[in-house]
Order: C-alpha cells, then sequence, then structure tokens
C-alpha cells in the first residue's frame, strides 16, 4: 500500500490536470472525484492536493479565479490552460514508457 | 463543530508566513475541510468520527508555507494595488497635460509673432513643473511593497522580515524625496538662467543638490539607526 500511494503522490500534478481536463473545479471536488474513480480506496492529503495546486500555477498550467456561489462560502476554481494541456500531454507519454519499462522488468 | 476545524487550522497556520497567498490557502483549505465534514456527517456518520477524519487527511501543511511565502505584487493588498494603479494613471495624465501646456505656450508664441521667445520659455518652465509631482508619483509607486502585518510572538526570522519591509518603505519616500530634489534643482536651474541670462554661473545649483541630496540620505540613515538599533 506504500509504494502505490508514493506512486500516485508522484503523479498528483498529472491526476489534477487530467481532472481539470473534464471542467473547472476546486480543491474539495477534485479530491472526491479521485475518490469516485478509486472506488474510495484512494484519497490526496490536502496539503499534498495544494502545494501541487501551487507548483501548477506557478508553472503556468493552471490558473485560478473566485466562484459567484451566492450561498455559502466563495470557492477558489482552478481551469486548466493551454500550456496544462501541453503539460498533461506529457506527462501521459512518460508513463506509457514507463509503464513499459516496469512491466518489461517486472515479468 | 466548524468552530473546532477553524480552530484547528488557527493552530496548524500559526507558523505560516504572513502574505496574502497564505491566508488564501489557509480559507481555502479549511473551507475543503468543513465541506468535507460536511458532507460525511449528512452520509450519516458520528460527527467526531467525521472530525478526526477531515483532521487526518489535511497532512503536513508546513510543506507548503515556503511556496506561499515570496513576495509578488500580487501580495501587495488590493487596496495598495488599487493606489498603485491611481497613482501611475494620475503621473501619465499629468505628463501629457505638461506636454499639453509647452505646445500651447509654443504655438501661442508663433502665432502672437512675440520674437523673443519668452513666451517658449514661460511654457518649457511651466511644463517642468507639471511634470514633477507626476514623477514623484511614479517614484513612489514603483517602490511600494507589501506592509508586514505585526505578529504576536514574533520570532528573530519574523522580526527580521518586518524590519526589512519597513525598510523598504523608507526607501521608497526616500526615492521620491531624492528625485523631488532634482527635479525641483531642473526647475530652479532653467527659471534663474532665463531670468538673469547669467548660465555661467547658475550650473552651481547642481552641485548644490548634490550636497542637499547627501544631507537628505545622512538624516535618513540617522534617523533609521535610531529607530532600528
Amino acid at each position: 500500500m506504500s509504494i502505490t500511494s508514493d506512486i500516485l503522490r508522484g503523479h498528483t500534478e498529472a491526476i489534477i490536470l487530467s481532472s481539470l481536463l473534464e471542467q473547472d473545479s476546486y480543491g474539495y471536488q477534485i479530491n472526491k472525484d479521485i475518490m469516485k474513480k478509486t472506488n474510495n480506496t484512494y484519497e490526496l492529503k490536502e496539503a499534498t492536493l495544494y502545494s501541487a495546486f501551487r507548483r501548477l500555477e506557478q508553472a503556468g498550467c493552471i490558473r485560478t479565479y473566485w466562484g459567484d456561489e451566492t450561498v455559502g462560502a466563495r470557492r477558489r476554481y482552478y481551469a486548466i490552460t493551454d500550456e496544462g494541456r501541453m503539460a498533461y500531454q506529457g506527462y501521459k507519454q512518460e508513463w506509457q514508457e514507463v509503464k513499459k519499462i516496469i512491466d518489461k522488468l517486472l515479468k | 463543530m466548524n468552530e473546532k476545524i477553524k480552530a484547528y487550522f488557527n493552530q496548524i497556520f500559526a507558523d505560516a508566513p504572513r502574505t496574502r497567498m497564505a491566508l488564501d490557502l489557509k480559507q481555502e483549505m479549511m473551507q475543503s475541510a468543513i465541506d468535507k465534514y460536511n458532507d460525511m456527517v449528512a452520509d450519516g456518520h458520528a460527527e467526531e468520527d467525521a472530525y478526526q477524519n477531515v483532521i487526518a487527511s489535511i497532512g503536513d501543511v508546513t510543506e507548503l508555507f515556503p511556496e506561499v511565502a515570496e513576495k509578488n505584487l500580487l501580495a501587495l493588498p488590493k487596496e495598495d494595488r488599487k493606489k498603485k494603479a491611481l497613482l501611475t494613471a494620475s503621473a501619465v495624465g499629468l505628463y501629457i497635460f505638461a506636454l499639453a501646456v509647452f505646445l500651447f505656450f509654443g504655438f501661442t508664441a508663433e502665432f502672437m509673432d512675440y520674437g523673443d521667445g519668452a513666451m517658449t520659455s514661460i511654457g518649457f518652465v511651466l511644463a517642468i513643473v507639471i511634470c514633477i509631482p507626476p514623477t514623484v508619483m511614479l517614484v513612489y509607486a514603483a517602490n511600494m511593497y507589501p506592509a508586514y502585518s505585526k505578529t504576536k510572538n514574533q520570532d528573530m526570522v519574523e522580526r527580521y522580515k518586518e524590519v526589512r519591509y519597513l525598510d523598504n518603505k523608507e526607501k521608497a519616500v526616500l526615492k521620491s524625496v531624492r528625485s523631488l530634489i532634482w527635479s525641483i534643482t531642473v526647475l530652479l536651474y532653467f527659471g534663474i538662467t532665463l531670468l538673469t541670462w547669467r548660465a555661467e554661473v547658475t550650473w552651481i545649483l547642481f552641485l548644490i543638490a548634490a550636497c542637499v541630496q547627501k544631507i537628505v540620505t545622512l538624516v535618513y540613515e540617522l534617523k533609521y539607526e535610531e529607530k532600528h538599533i
């Protein structure tokens, strides 16, 4: 289990970008999506998630804006940029290669 | 229970940098935790279980602090950003006004056929006078830094940061004063030269200005030492 979460944590950025490809979202919503897609087996620690947000934002892969909720607290939304889309394609290609190598090595 | 979650966040963010980014991050994570707590309670979990689960899923926030520590333009409080924009806009407006005044006097001189160019000279001096305030405004705006808020228990690092920020603010004022000195000198030089036609003497004004600037800097440094040592 610890190897799994280590590997997953190493791909936090890619997982976030993938989630934002579908639609703009906010932190908790993205984490919920991840839980749903993994049948409640995996969830990012908030600190990990928000630290990845800051890195992505600084790299220009995502941009943020404040939502206009009329009731309750205002939420900060994240949206993917063109650079983000390119970075995501890069991540994905890299992952395909890593997968091939590990599959070969762990026969 | 929301209060308990807020109290927990206040505690783990106690050592966070005092920046707008850090504050936003705290608000954002806190809202996320509250959302999660509400969802879990709505799903039928006991309040205490939900609270423990939410707290456990936060993780180590101290790893986030370096990323929200740096000061940048965005870290300027909103009012200051507005002030900065206003200063810059007014400055540009005043420069254009100065140019208009200069051109007005120049053309008037031509049409009215004043032979000695006195009108043009007056226009030139007036234009320079009008240029002084926008110059001071621009220098000040370019040197604005976010103010550093006081913290309850300051450690060495916090104290150092605060001194640095105060330092920046004082430097902004000093730079404005300097540009003011030089603008006034140029103005006086042209004014007195035009009135007396003694250019061979009036250049001394620039030497005087250099002395005045040194004195101002010295006074500032003395004041600064008094304040911080």
